[in-house]
């Protein structure tokens, strides 16, 4: 489904629900079902607002009452004590929302060490803060909080509360909208690849620190925009009452319920959590409701942690099979109301979507593969692009030029004025023992690290000082020891992900079409429309390598691609860095291996407690007494 | 003057926030299970230790007899359950959300939302203090403060010094490799666990002494005592210890000087800083990579 086709959908609903509202009384339905499912679009909009940073990126927010809050602040304030007009300090209300995540992106997302989990207690800390920041500027809100005089408006809307359905309603719209195109974007693509590895997103060309900052103000946005509306729909904003745990609790457990993701998780969700809520109140339950929400959270995590809506999707017709029969024999019982009937036939579907994929586990919880294998080529046809005839060495362009380059790690010297240049065409192993550095360099040569000291040239062009997603652009990709591939992702988007982000960029079709190649290259093409856990450690070595590629790059680093092989793959591994030599790409590989490199490389480079000790024709380098002593240590007499 | 008393009562309030935080810390360090199901305990060693004293009328210090081995079989039982499902970190924070909204509304249905304290006749620690010259240190948080150097002090010995604790330290670093090496981390994990629970028990009678006990404390208490687990290193007990009196007493300062409501906000805008500055925490030694 295109995005245009889905928007249109999307819009197509709400405009009927839209009609549905406005006759609900001559319909029958009862005026509380209208209040209720303002309740249910306003979760929708926060779960959805949520879902767009910490359920497609996987950076969980604790926070979501802050945007809420300044949202119904925004209104509280400008409407409630200045006047001003309702359009107006609803959008300010957005504005703000954006502004302050624009602020805590800002600083969370500089931390270059940051991790989700400290992310997660930095926004904890910002509802305190605005709840603080409102309790001591008494004037916000008058001490007591605020009471809100009812908005005008034309008559054809009918009375209140068909006038905050319908502004519920725009927004949710918006709101899922948004969710609907960053998911099927490139935006999208990027957030999916930094929540599976952002290490590995960043250096094969994503711009991270961008994509995230974007999501945090996109989910600001939304969740100011709906706190406005709720501020709206009381008529009184209170600190208590906005800034509160129950937010985030609510769109946690919304989001987990439902699915993070994918657009429609949030709203399958928030539908769910917020109706058992109500019926648990009407049964004079509600005490219960938080315990049942918290029982909730922790069975899903443990139990079903990719969320309902996945699971309702693999099996569309058994959901449907249950639920419609259940509803219309509650309905037509005549024993309960429509919304007991609903209810009921939400769980009867849910719990069979869920029991059932417990009992057949491997079934349904791959949905993916078959799909993109039928949208990706067959995989026999293809073959490896025609090989080049092989490069010879040509010193005379330098790819790599490095110089006087140091690193530090505290008081430790890691790289101790290491100078080294690649030139077109080269193989050029790196080795050392274990800790002179190898990996150091590497890391520096992807960015990955900034150096202490010295400078980086790659294919002309300087990248000290430049982001892992701009160094790969310039025309280096690397791989890991420990391969990284994108869990969420088949083998072939894996691959994709790089040609998308890479130095020419494509659209998703077109790089899947050149995913196919690379993966012809390594032959991997059989494995295409599997997810990375079923490969073993070659073959994940083998995607690693596709991966890398794919990104076009002119030098390839390797980082102990073959560590862990046994020799059968080890031959298999060597013939796919040849071919990839073929190809055109210049080779820097790290590797222990002496009797591999003495085949393959065409210059090795000796590196002992970070200093360079020798760089020269393999022969010579292996046999230099220096290099034997670094390896072997010195003989003692 | 003012300030200067202002700044010994925050140190010894910051007590009870490091003995909050203990727990906390060790497990998320450890074990990497971060448990927000802790406050709910210290919450329920709080309601242990006033249901006890009010009941038989013994010294609130005695309830630790009940309250401890009752919450080490606790939180024993969650670091089980932690383990068995292998739920760990995010999910972990997930999880024990969920368990900590239980516990609260639970609380709340066993003793309701109201402010309990513990009987003024029962409690000898509550209302005396002990007077330095013009300075006066009231006994609850005095008691805080004592119970903090000992488990907090005790505790870094342990991981410090003991086969056990160096168990614990490798198996942080390194799950797999340490076990190859013979390290049993279910064991260690339900120990470390219970002894959480007791750090929450102890914070909950400590806690009980000086203060009234109501549900919604839990929340309260989150983002101090996150402040300082962060700010102290993640699993460093000592650490933990110093943020927790050096937040006690920044927070008090600034209540003195400008006004209590500037408290929160103060703390967390101090509490953003530091970790944009140190994000690895005030107090630990930078690692050599």
């Amino acid at each position: 489904m295109s995005v245009r086709k889905g928007l249109t959908s999307l819009v197509g609903v709400s405009l009927l629900l839209a009609v549905l509202a406005h006759f609900n009384t001559s319909l029958g339905v009862a005026p509380y079902l209208l209040v209720l499912a303002t309740s249910v679009l306003f979760w929708v909009i926060q779960a959805t607002s949520w879902n767009i940073l910490s359920g497609y990126a996987g950076y969980f927010s604790f926070g979501q009452a802050a945007y809420v809050g300044i949202g119904a602040y925004a209104v509280a304030v400008l409407t409630g004590r200045h006047g001003v007009s309702y359009p107006v300090s609803i959008v300010v209300g957005g504005l703000l929302g954006a502004l302050l995540a624009l602020i805590t992106g800002a600083i969370a997302f500089r931390l270059g060490s940051l991790r989700g989990e400290i992310f997660a207690l930095l926004t904890l800390a910002v509802p305190f803060i605005l709840a603080a920041f409102v309790r001591i500027n008494r004037d916000i809100d008058g001490g007591l909080g605020t009471t809100l005089p009812l908005p005008a408006f034309p008559d054809w809307i009918g009375d209140f509360q068909h006038l905050i359905f319908l502004l519920m309603l725009a927004a949710a719209t918006l709101a899922v909208g948004t969710a609907l195109a960053v998911q099927r974007s490139r935006l999208g693509r990027g957030l999916s690849a930094i929540h599976d590895n952002e290490d590995a997103a960043e250096v094969l060309g994503v711009p991270t620190f961008r994509y995230k900052m974007i999501a945090i103000v996109l989910s600001g946005a939304l969740g100011g925009l709906g706190g406005a509306l709720l501020a709206v729909r009381n008529g009184a904003v209170q600190p208590e009452l906005v800034f509160t745990l129950t937010v985030p609790l609510f769109v946690i457990v919304m989001a987990v319920l439902g699915g993070r993701r994918h657009w429609a998780g949030p709203v399958v969700g928030a539908a769910f959590v917020t109706v058992l809520q109500d019926e648990l109140a009407a049964q004079k339950l509600d005490q219960w409701g938080n315990i049942i929400l918290g029982g909730v959270l922790v069975v899903f995590v443990v139990a079903a942690p990719d969320g309902l809506f996945g699971r309702l999707r693999a099996r569309p017709w058994l959901t449907v099979g249950v639920f419609v029969p259940v509803l219309a024999g509650l309905v037509l019982s005549g024993q309960y109301t429509e919304l007991d009937a609903l209810l009921y036939a939400m769980v009867a579907a849910i719990v069979v979507a869920v029991v059932v994929d417990r009992l057949r586990p491997v079934a349904a919880s791959h949905p993916v593969p078959s799909r993109t294998t039928a949208a990706g080529t067959p995989p026999a046809v293809r073959t490896a692009p025609p090989p080049l005839s092989a490069p010879q060495p040509d010193s005379g362009r330098d790819l790599v030029a490095v110089a006087g380059l140091i690193r530090d790690f505290g008081g430790v010297r890691a790289l101790d004025d290491v100078s080294l240049s690649v030139g077109q065409g080269e193989i050029v192993g790196l080795v050392g023992p274990n800790g002179s550095g190898k990996t150091t360099l590497v890391n520096l040569l992807s960015g990955a690290l900034p150096p202490s000291a010295g400078t980086i040239a790659i294919d002309g062009r300087a990248t000290v000082g430049l982001a892992p997603h701009k160094v790969a652009h310039t025309g280096v990709a690397r791989t890991y020891q420990i391969p990284k591939p994108f869990a969420s992702m088949t083998v072939l988007d894996n691959v994709a992900m790089a040609v998308m982000f890479g130095r020419t960029g494509a659209s998703l079709p077109a790089a899947r079409r050149a995913a196919a190649d690379h993966l012809a290259t390594v032959r991997l093409e059989h494995l295409a429309g599997q997810l990375p856990a079923a490969l073993n450690l070659h073959q994940r070595q083998l995607l690693e390598m596709a991966r890398a590629i794919a990104a076009e790059p002119v030098v390839l680093l390797l980082d102990e691609a073959l560590a862990g092989l046994n020799p059968a793959e080890i031959d298999d591994a060597v013939a796919v860095i040849r071919r990839i030599h073929e190809g055109g790409i210049s080779i820097i590989i790290v590797e222990h291996l002496l009797r591999v490199l003495n085949q393959l490389a065409t210059r090795i480079v000796v590196l002992d407690r970070g200093v360079l000790i020798a760089d020269g024709e393999p022969a010579t380098v292996l046999n230099d007494p220096a290099v034997v002593r670094a390896y072997l240590g010195r003989q003692r007499a | 003057m003012t300030a200067v008393q202002a700044a010994l009562s925050g140190a010894l309030i910051g007590g009870l926030y490091a003995l909050m935080a203990a727990g906390l810390s060790v497990t998320w360090g450890t074990l990497r299970v971060i448990n927000l199901a802790h406050f709910g305990l210290i919450l329920v060693g709080a309601y242990l230790s006033y249901q006890l004293t009010s009941a038989w009328g013994i010294d609130p210090m005695l309830t630790l007899l009940v309250s401890a081995p009752a919450l080490f079989v606790v939180g024993a039982g969650l670091q089980w359950a932690y383990d068995r499902f292998n739920i760990v970190e995010f999910n972990s924070l997930l999880v024990s959300f969920g368990l900590l909204m239980i516990i609260i509304e639970v609380s709340t249905q066993v003793w309701t939302a109201d402010f309990r304290h513990i009987d003024a006749g029962a409690n000898p620690y509550g209302t005396s203090a002990l007077h330095l010259g013009p300075i006066a240190l009231p006994v609850s948080r005095l008691v805080a403060l004592g119970f903090a150097l000992l488990l907090m002090g005790g505790g870094h010995l342990v991981l410090e010094r003991t086969f056990a604790g160096r168990g614990l330290r490798a198996f942080a670093q390194d799950r797999t490799v340490a076990a190859s090496f013979g390290i049993d981390h279910r064991r260690l994990g339900l120990v470390v666990g219970g002894l959480a629970g007791v750090s929450a028990a102890v914070a909950g009678m400590v806690f009980a002494l000086g203060n009234t006990i109501a549900p919604a404390h839990a929340y309260e208490w989150f983002g101090t005592v996150f402040a300082v687990v962060i700010l102290g290193g993640i699993g460093n007990l000592l650490g933990s210890l110093f943020a927790g009196l050096g937040v006690g007493a920044f927070s008090a300062v600034v209540a003195v000087l400008w006004d209590p409501s500037y408290e929160p906000f103060v703390l967390f805008l101090a509490i953003i800083l530091a970790l944009v500055l140190r994000p690895q925490g005030l107090f630990t030694r930078r690692a050599a990579a």
